[in-house]
């Protein structure tokens, strides 16, 4: 049964976002520009900081590729729950959906379904565009490793997401876990260079966020055809994260919609 | 009897919100207003009951916790024999919620897109989803320009298509919040007789409706409710609650004065609630409304 309503939510925001056809090309068009300033970047680098990169087969555009597209599931996450929440209350749809016998927090997952798909259709670019125009060396890689990692990431940011969402029911604007975590992330979390870049101290707040995990992971199961007995550093860090999260994440949710009921604020905006 | 709803001392209060100075000078002080003070109604099946107020009265709060949406902070109710606050998702299986709100509908997806994904929000899918909405639109009138997109219907059609989705899941009570807010008269007519006629008579569902017509109450209401300042003044027939009055011929209108001690006046009490909501709350601010009732918020 939850498949048919996921099924439902998805094509109603398929078309609600194909109704806006001109944005929808402008998003996948502009997809290739972050890809070629990262391209063009690796290539004026060359080889410098190749004892960082050595690590991860010692390219900086393989590095850097698969860290902008999977840190989209981050924003995603980040953004998805809380967006599809306040999207709804702008609308004036939230409303309608919450006096149906379907529950708020199923209401709010699906909602940000769609968010994830599309994430997932613009990773498959990145890497398609990286592995067969930009010379991405992924001859090696661990499909299934990368899944369970995959998988493993988007429950732990997704919990992360809930918590934030659950901030957005009651605060309404200005939620602190979206802040700290966004901001934080690309810093600490080697989107964009090796945490091994960073002074030591600086390395410690690198592991605690699920992201360095989660795109280290990513770059050995892809780049370097890590196995899971390998990867299991990466894969155990983000179980954990994912063990603590999701009933964390749940919680908030439940106490927040149950607060918005009794100040009557569910809807507002 | 049996009832389709109930309610006993049924209250909510809201925290106002505070300023910054206030929650500096304050920072434990509690302040509420009363929305909704002790409110008992008996509701019996296929009974067509409406509520009249004016702006900020408490009828929204009243059908949004009979609804669930809202919590209530003392008394119990049951809709359909379920309790709104431990059996809300029973509550809501058996339930309909008609809005005005146009807002309420996803404007670039056609009528028909619109009340399948509502339909499987009542888990209907598929071949069942297809049936039920194609019935629904026969009965709103709107199967012929089911395909169009909902923003390009006009206010009456939008309203119509309000009542489809109401009626998805065939349920035992409808809450109508000023259904006819909107309409040309004409339209309005048409939607009062099929409310009556279709929903009521026909369908034998309970209604329980809140208007800021006073001719529309009269017209439809078995029994009408008026509430004025979260209180419920008084309940009765149209014809009941006039021969309280002491005055020959008396309209609803003057039984309204009477009991609210407040002339009627539709544009005013049609106002958007948020607008009301935010002057109430600024004032509350000014420390204008401490521990008093709402007396002119619609939420």
């Amino acid at each position: 049964m939850i498949f048919k309503k996921a099924f439902s939510f998805i094509i109603r925001d398929f078309v609600l976002q194909t109704s806006y056809k001109f944005e929808f090309f402008l998003r996948l068009f502009f997809m290739f520009f972050s890809i070629l300033t990262f391209y063009f970047i690796a290539k004026l680098i060359g080889g410098a900081g190749l004892q960082y990169l050595e690590p991860y087969g010692g390219d900086y555009f393989s590095f850097v590729l698969i860290g902008i597209a999977f840190s989209g599931y981050l924003t995603t996450a980040m953004r998805g729950f809380s967006e599809s929440i306040r999207g709804e209350q702008m609308m004036g749809t939230l409303e309608a959906m919450l006096v149906t016998p379907t529950n708020t927090s199923t209401i709010i997952t699906l909602s940000s379904l769609w968010s994830f798909i599309f994430t997932s259709f613009r990773v498959l670019i990145y890497l398609l565009i990286g592995a067969f125009l930009l010379g991405v060396d992924m001859s090696n890689a661990n499909l299934f490793a990368a899944m369970v990692i995959l998988i493993l990431t988007i429950i732990c940011f997704s919990s992360i997401g809930i918590i934030s969402a659950s901030f957005i029911m009651i605060l309404k604007r200005g939620d602190p876990i979206n802040m700290l975590f966004m901001s934080t992330s690309e810093l600490f979390g080697g989107v964009l260079f090796p945490i091994a870049v960073l002074p030591g101290w600086l390395q410690n707040v690198s592991h605690i966020l699920p992201i360095t995990y989660s795109l280290s992971g990513m770059r050995h199961a892809l780049l370097q055809g890590y196995s899971l007995h390998a990867l299991a550093p990466d894969i155990i860090a983000l179980a954990v994260f994912t063990v603590v999260l999701v009933p964390l994440g749940l919680l908030a949710f439940k106490y927040a919609v149950k607060k918005a009921r009794v100040d009557g604020t569910l809807v507002q905006y | 009897m049996e009832y389709s709803i109930e309610t006993h001392d049924l209250t909510k209060k809201f925290a106002l919100q505070k300023g910054f100075t206030d929650s500096l000078r304050h920072p434990f002080r509690k302040d509420e207003i009363t929305a909704v003070e002790k409110v008992n109604i008996t509701i019996g099946k296929g009974e067509l009951f409406g509520i009249l107020g004016p702006n900020g009265a408490g009828k929204t709060t009243l059908i949004k916790m009979l609804c669930t949406l809202i919590l209530p902070t003392e008394g119990t109710a049951y809709v359909n024999g379920y309790n709104i606050a431990g059996d809300s998702g029973k509550v809501r299986e058996s339930i309909g919620f008609i809005t005005t709100d146009e807002r309420s509908f996803y404007w670039r997806l056609t009528g028909r897109q619109n009340l399948i994904f509502f339909a499987s929000l009542h888990n209907f899918y598929s071949y069942d989803a297809q049936k039920r909405v194609d019935e629904l639109l026969n009965i709103v009138g709107l199967i012929n320009r089911a395909n169009d997109k909902f923003l390009s219907y006009s206010a009456g059609m939008k309203q119509r298509m309000a009542i489809a989705r109401g009626l998805l899941n065939n349920p035992e009570v409808v809450f109508m919040d000023e259904p006819t807010k909107g309409l040309d008269p004409g339209a309005a007519q048409n939607l009062r007789g099929f409310i009556k006629e279709r929903i009521v008579k026909e369908q034998g569902k309970t209604v329980f409706l809140s208007t800021h017509h006073l001719g529309e109450a009269e017209q439809l209401c078995g029994r009408i409710a008026i509430i004025d300042e979260g209180e419920l003044r008084v309940i009765g027939s149209p014809e009941e609650l006039k021969s309280t009055l002491d005055k020959p011929n008396p309209t609803l209108d003057d039984v309204f004065l009477h009991y609210t001690g407040k002339e009627f006046k539709e544009e005013e009490a049609s106002k958007h609630p948020y607008s009301e909501r935010k002057r109430m709350m600024r004032e509350g601010r000014r420390g204008m409304m401490r521990g008093g009732r709402i007396g002119g918020i619609g939420f």
